[in-house]
């Protein structure tokens, strides 16, 4: 029988769960921004002076990747075996909080984006809808 | 034997993972960071180019100010070339006996990590930028004063890219090999 405890692969679980926070916001904010910005951009064909304000759900998209990088470096700063022992627990609670942090923001990127296009080109015909779409598209981001 | 405790449990991922050597993850990671990035770039770069292209037959006069767009996107090609540099002056050759040492495998997780963080980000970054610059081709063939509008929205995307480099050279600076 060995004492075999596996913490040395830890930190394979512990940087995985620092890639899955990165990757997966970034995804979510990639797909925010390229469909709202489609959007705006066929928008402003007609209405050039809506540009300016209807880049809001571009910047929420950009909020989501910064999210991703605030979780991704707190995890990958934390793994240091010497400064304080990191057991397997430790690694499969930060592939855990890496993918809870990356697949919300996957999802609410991919909201976003949906909600942000759509929203736009609405606010191009009818300018009351932007305090509702804003509100929508916040709902959207947290 | 019957005095013999088994203190924890070793998962059976544990017991795979560890008898995988370091370098192989390393490799796999440096080669990821750069060829999923070139991935990323070429993609965007053909949704953008072919959308230019065919706006500039009826509108010439975009062609020269739109290949920025293109740039954007070759711009995280070359984030991924500068990441794969800098990962493999992190390999460094332990000796057999270390090779499977806890530090060196923590080494070997590191890198693969960052370089899969790079590869990934610049991926979707490279996507976003093309797409977003293939309307923005459209739009400014329609009405030159769009192009700088969505350039801006182009900018937020490439930030994208930025991020993953961000954090794989973080990530890449716990990558310390145990010493001979």
């Amino acid at each position: 029988m060995s004492t075999f405890s596996g913490d040395e692969t830890a930190p394979f679980f512990g940087f995985l769960g620092a890639a899955a926070a990165l990757v997966f916001s970034c995804m979510g904010a990639a797909y925010g921004t390229a469909k709202s910005g489609v959007g705006v951009a066929s928008m402003g064909v007609m209405r050039p002076e809506l540009v300016m304000k209807s880049i809001v759900p571009v910047v929420m998209a950009g909020v989501l990747g910064i999210y991703g990088l605030i979780i991704a470096v707190i995890i990958s700063t934390g793994i240091n075996p010497k400064a304080k022992s990191y057991y397997l627990f430790d690694g499969y609670a930060h592939l855990s909080s890496g993918l809870a942090c990356g697949l919300a923001g996957l999802s609410a990127g991919m909201a976003i984006g949906i909600v942000g296009d759509a929203g736009v080109r609405a606010n191009a015909q009818q300018p009351k809808l932007f305090v509702v779409q804003s509100r929508m598209r916040k709902e959207c981001g947290s | 034997m019957s005095g013999v405790v088994v203190l924890g449990h070793a998962s059976s991922w544990a017991a795979a993972l560890v008898r995988i050597s370091p370098y192989t993850f390393s490799a796999i990671g440096i080669a990821i960071s750069i060829g999923v990035s070139v991935l990323g770039a070429a993609w965007g770069i053909y949704i953008t180019g072919s959308s230019l292209i065919g706006a500039a037959i009826e509108a010439p006069r975009i062609t020269s100010k739109n290949l920025i767009s293109v740039i954007f996107c070759e711009a995280v090609a070359i984030y991924g070339v500068i990441v794969a540099i800098i990962l493999q002056t992190k390999l460094e050759s332990v000796p057999s006996s270390k090779m499977y040492d806890a530090e060196s495998l923590r080494a070997g997780y590191a890198i693969f990590a960052s370089g899969i963080i790079v590869g990934f980000a610049n991926l979707v970054c490279g996507l976003c930028v093309g797409i977003i610059g293939s309307s923005c081709a459209l739009s400014d063939a329609q009405n030159s004063t769009l192009f700088v509008k969505i350039l801006v929205i182009e900018i937020f995307g490439s930030a994208l890219g930025l991020f993953g480099v961000i954090v794989g050279i973080i990530m890449s600076a716990q990558a310390t090999w145990p010493t001979k």
